[in-house]
């Protein structure tokens, strides 16, 4: 499928500039120095999170890019969704979807620092076989130009969208109640921009909807839900408590969609840039729909664990460390009693361990 | 999952919850902000049954009624405890009682041993000595002070207890054993029109079969903040329902409740209407204080907010009817409902998550729903909560029915509504005239819905009736049917519209119930006063409807035409307020809430026929109708006094 014309006219990338701007922005206004500090309180949940945001994702992106034979400027995007670390909307997600927040916003944190070294080197380990195929396309036709990826200029794009983040913080820092209402706004804006865009297109662009493959839709949702699930897995595997198993789930999935936005407008050029951009756009889209039925389904299982927990908690907040909860007989199923990890306080099971032991 | 204890009686489901929940903690204390005293469900037993072999030490007998004079306080669930497993029944009230009421009480319950809660009341008791000849001992709760020569402590009996039962003693067991379901388990005395309180029967088979009909999922992960006297019936049924769950019960009052909302992070509370309106006006005032871009986010988040709900109660079936649906009006804005529901939904769902959570989260966070009882709930106030996600429960009742007759569950949601009555029970809408039936009535369009009138109600709830007051009993209940005294009506989606008393009892929003008759009686004696009305229901204060007496001001040297020339004068005016503050005073023996807080003159004398009956008493409901309008201005005036 080819762009006849441009997806996005000027006015629109103008409002996108300002959406990632805000948003961006908004994204500053959330964090403090001190979420960063708790990076270090949660080394396992950030070195897990870590390998399935650029272990897992990119492949998987690299993987439906293959399996479905995409359009090279099209698979190039969708590895470059796959890079990306996470933003603000996990974290919102993972407070309704009863996870770990601080642990989803220490990784987003941890996340947009590492991306600024894994993105360049991942793009280039990935995208390698289809840029090979863009060149040749282009040889073929005699452009006579080589398709590279502008590595320098993914870098400060990535730098020049961090500096939006500085200034959030800095309001933080200043006003923490302006710096909240900042983070609203910049969400309403987010979903009126991407609801825009969506509009005008179908709108300017009917056709679009129709022409555009099957399988670029079903990437575009794939790789979302594959991250879900296999950041699950993959935290379950290594027993980190559910908390933190529906966080990483969902950090995972949900990437920092603004950034790829700043990316393409910035570092490719047409025709590419449309293609790259419509892709961005489906993900963005079906992104926020599906990470609110996953949520709503975290939200379901985990009800009953979570309630545990938080019961379990404040009797330890107001009663004292030492005071341990005991449920009538049967009440707890045995996921629970029997694995201090799932979600049942740790300590004051290790604290009835040693007390029933034998002085 | 059905998580709920069902026993023969109170004793027995002292019992069995002890049996389940064990070691799970039953109460829990405040000592400081972050540091509560937690009683188990095992210990709390243990120590009720020690205390009730203490008690049968000291001679209570099987069905005697022992007084229990306190407010909220571990203690006061142990003294209760203790009362229930020796098979008597607690006579309880506040430590606001006055002291008319504690010698009429005392004395017209038999009363021979009573707790009392603190120094202050026993101090007060023992100076009543003399006119309470019944009175054999008393017992102090409070566990800081030693006994005395002329009372006991509770430790002291519980210890006496103990070391029966050490002994082997099981007469507490047997005691348990005896109790029949028409036994009492508590005599609550109401005040009465005639003055006098009356002492109501509420048996164990009455809060049996209320813990049966109430629906409420409570679980033993939940947590109830509880802030309303325990004393109150509300609060009583309240505080045994989660017993029956395993829920913890955290001892909470109106000073610290912000910070206990905090730390405690109830899911579940029951309050009255008092306390969601001052956390509502508290949101508010946050909202208007906030910054302009934050009060533009709240107001987009609730205007979502109501056309989505709006909309998707319409679609439930969830929306008030007080006219029989039309289902050609149905079937043509179904879609209209439909489509909104679906364009709102996405951006509501962004804004309840960004906007509104963290408004909820000013209330705990964890609350699952809220009930409110003990006086009706502005409209305004109800549809706020239920728009910002905080669902909010009404309950319909009164200590004569233990009080649920009917609750308005989360599946049910009407708002403006109390929602049906609970299973076994029947209501019926009465004339308030002839007495006839309204509803259910074949010959009536719809069975009579939608039609006001007095609410009757007939099921296991109600009580066996007044204690030594069979002609009170006969004229309150005939043949099983207790007449409310409340107008309401049975909307058409079957649920209860409450729109009114027609029996002059005021029950304000805190809800205390008061008389109006004998502040009205004493306010006539003026000079000044020809007629007054008392209003308030569902109001914090009470205020006053006056026909100043035309002749009593020209006594006074007045010089005035007309009555309406009088009612706006402002000389009189500030005569007549001398005269309330004079008359109804603390100093005078009238409590606190029977104090007129505002009053409108009336330029124009009440006539027989139209305000006043036949026999010169006033029409309430007509007099309520005519001047709506004063009284708005009564009310409307403090509020915006207060904002």
């Amino acid at each position: 499928m080819e762009f006849t014309s441009q997806l996005l006219y000027p006015l629109d990338q103008v409002l996108l500039a300002v959406m990632i701007f805000s948003i961006m922005f908004g994204m500053g206004s959330s964090l403090t120095v001190d979420d960063f500090k708790t990076v270090a309180r949660y080394p396992r949940g950030i070195l897990i999170g870590f390998l399935s945001q650029f272990g897992l994702m990119p492949f998987f992106a690299y993987g439906l890019a293959v399996f479905f034979s995409l359009d090279p400027a099209y698979a190039i995007s969708l590895i470059l969704i796959g890079c990306l670390p996470g933003g603000t909307t996990s974290n919102m997600f993972a407070y309704f979807a009863r996870g770990s927040v601080a642990l989803s916003i220490a990784m987003t944190t941890a996340s947009s620092v590492m991306a600024l070294l894994m993105m360049p080197f991942l793009l280039e380990f990935y995208t390698t076989g289809f840029v090979d195929e863009i060149s040749a396309e282009l040889q073929a036709s005699g452009a006579g130009i080589e398709f590279v990826i502008p590595t320098g200029n993914i870098i400060a794009s990535l730098v020049l969208v961090l500096v939006p983040v500085l200034l959030g913080m800095f309001l933080r820092h200043k006003s923490p109640a302006w710096a909240k209402t900042a983070e609203d706004t910049a969400g309403f804006m987010g979903i009126i921009v991407i609801i825009y865009l969506i509009g005008t297109a179908v709108i300017r662009h009917t056709g679009l909807f129709l022409q555009t493959p099957t399988e670029i839709y079903v990437s575009a949702i794939c790789v979302g839900l594959l991250g879900f699930l296999f950041g699950y897995w993959m935290s379950r595997l290594f027993k980190l408590s559910p908390i933190f198993q529906r966080a990483i789930s969902l950090e995972t999935g949900i990437q920092n969609g603004p950034i790829a936005f700043a990316i393409i407008l910035l570092s490719f050029s047409e025709p590419y840039q449309s293609q790259m951009l419509w892709l961005a756009i489906l993900y963005s889209t079906f992104i926020v729909i599906s990470s609110s039925f996953v949520t709503l389904y975290y939200r379901k299982v985990g009800k009953f664990d979570y309630e545990v927990f938080q019961n379990t908690t404040i009797h330890n907040r107001l009663f004292g460390e030492e005071y341990v909860s005991k449920y009538p007989e049967g009440y707890l199923p045995d996921r629970i009693k029997n694995d201090p990890s799932q979600g049942s306080n740790p300590g004051q099971i290790r604290k009835a361990a040693e007390k029933a032991k034998p002085v | 999952m059905e998580n709920r204890i069902l026993a023969k009686n109170l004793a027995d489901l002292y019992c069995k919850a002890a049996e389940r929940y064990s070691a799970l903690p039953a109460f829990a204390t405040r000592k400081s902000e972050l540091d509560w005293d937690p009683v188990s469900f095992g210990e709390l037993y243990d120590r009720g049954l020690n205390l009730a072999t203490g008690l049968i030490e000291l001679g209570v007998g099987a069905r005697d009624h022992v007084g229990l004079f306190g407010d909220n306080r571990f203690e006061w669930i142990l003294a209760d405890y203790g009362v229930q497993l020796c098979g008597a029944a607690d006579v309880p009230r506040g430590r606001d009682v006055t002291d008319a009421e504690l010698i009429y009480i005392i004395n017209h319950a038999e009363i021979k041993i009573a707790f009392l809660e603190t120094t202050v009341l026993l101090g007060r008791v023992l100076k009543l000595k003399k006119e309470l000849p019944k009175l054999k001992e008393i017992v102090l709760l409070d566990s800081d002070f030693k006994a005395g020569d002329q009372y006991r402590t509770i430790d002291e009996i519980e210890h006496i207890g103990k070391n029966l039962r050490e002994k082997g003693d099981r007469r507490a067991e047997d005691r348990i054993e005896g109790i029949r379901p028409g036994d009492l388990f508590t005599l609550i005395y109401t005040s009465g029109t005639t003055g006098k309180p009356k002492g109501v029967m509420l048996t164990h088979e009455n809060m049996m079969s209320q813990i049966r009909g109430i629906t409420v999922e409570l679980s033993c992960t939940d947590r109830v903040l509880s802030i309303l006297p325990v004393w109150h019936i509300f609060e009583r049924v309240f505080e045994i329902f989660t017993i029956s769950c395993g829920v913890c019960t955290y001892y909470s009052n109106v000073r610290h409740l912000a910070n206990d909302l905090k730390n405690v992070e109830p899911t579940f509370m029951g309050s009255a209407p008092r306390l969601w309106e001052s956390l509502y006006l508290k949101i508010r005032k946050n909202v208007k204080q906030a910054h302009p871009m934050r009060q533009i986010l709240f107001h987009t988040a609730y205007f979502l907010s109501r056309q989505y709900r709006s909309s998707a109660y319409f679609l439930t079936g969830k929306k008030l009817y007080l006219e029989p649906p039309s289902t050609v009006k149905r079937i043509l804005l179904t879609p209209f409902h439909a489509l909104r529901w679906l364009l709102v939904l996405p951006i509501y769902g962004f804004f309840n998550v960004a906007v509104l959570e963290p408004v909820r989260m000013s209330a705990g966070g964890s609350l699952k729903a809220t009930i409110s009882g003990g006086g009706a709930l502005p409209v305004e106030i109800d549809r706020f909560f239920n728009y910002i996600g905080i669902p909010v429960l009404e309950g319909y009742g009164m200590t004569e029915t233990s009080p649920v007759i009917a609750v308005r569950l989360e599946e049910n949601i009407i708002i403006g509504t109390v929602g049906p009555t609970l299973q076994d029970t029947e209501v019926r809408i009465t004339d308030i005239e002839t007495g006839e039936i309204i509803y259910p009535n074949p010959a009536l369009p719809h069975q009579g819905r939608g039609v006001k009138g007095e609410i009757r109600v007939k099921g296991p709830q109600v009580m066996k009736g007044y204690y030594r007051d069979p002609e009170q009993t006969k004229s309150t209940i005939q043949n099983g049917w207790l007449r409310t005294g409340d107008l309401g009506m049975i909307t058409f989606n079957d649920c209860i519209k409450i729109l009114g008393r027609s029996k002059s009892t005021i029950v304000l929003l805190s809800g205390e119930n008061l008389e109006p008759e004998p502040i009205e009686m004493r306010l006539t004696q003026s000079p000044f006063i020809e007629h007054c009305m008392v209003v308030g229901q569902d109001q914090k204060h009470i205020g006053a409807l006056i026909v100043p007496n035309i002749e009593g001001f020209r006594d006074d040297g007045f010089k005035v035409d007309s009555l309406q020339e009088l009612a706006k004068d402002s000389e009189a005016k500030s005569i007549i307020h001398d005269e309330i503050k004079r008359m109804i005073s603390v100093e005078n023996g009238y409590k606190r809430f029977e104090l007129i807080h505002d009053f409108r003159l009336i330029g124009e004398c009440f006539s027989n026929g139209e305000e006043l009956t036949g026999l010169l008493k006033m029409k309430r409901h007509v007099i309520t109708d005519k001047y709506e309008k004063l009284i708005d201005e009564i009310y409307h005036h403090e509020t915006s006094e207060e904002s």
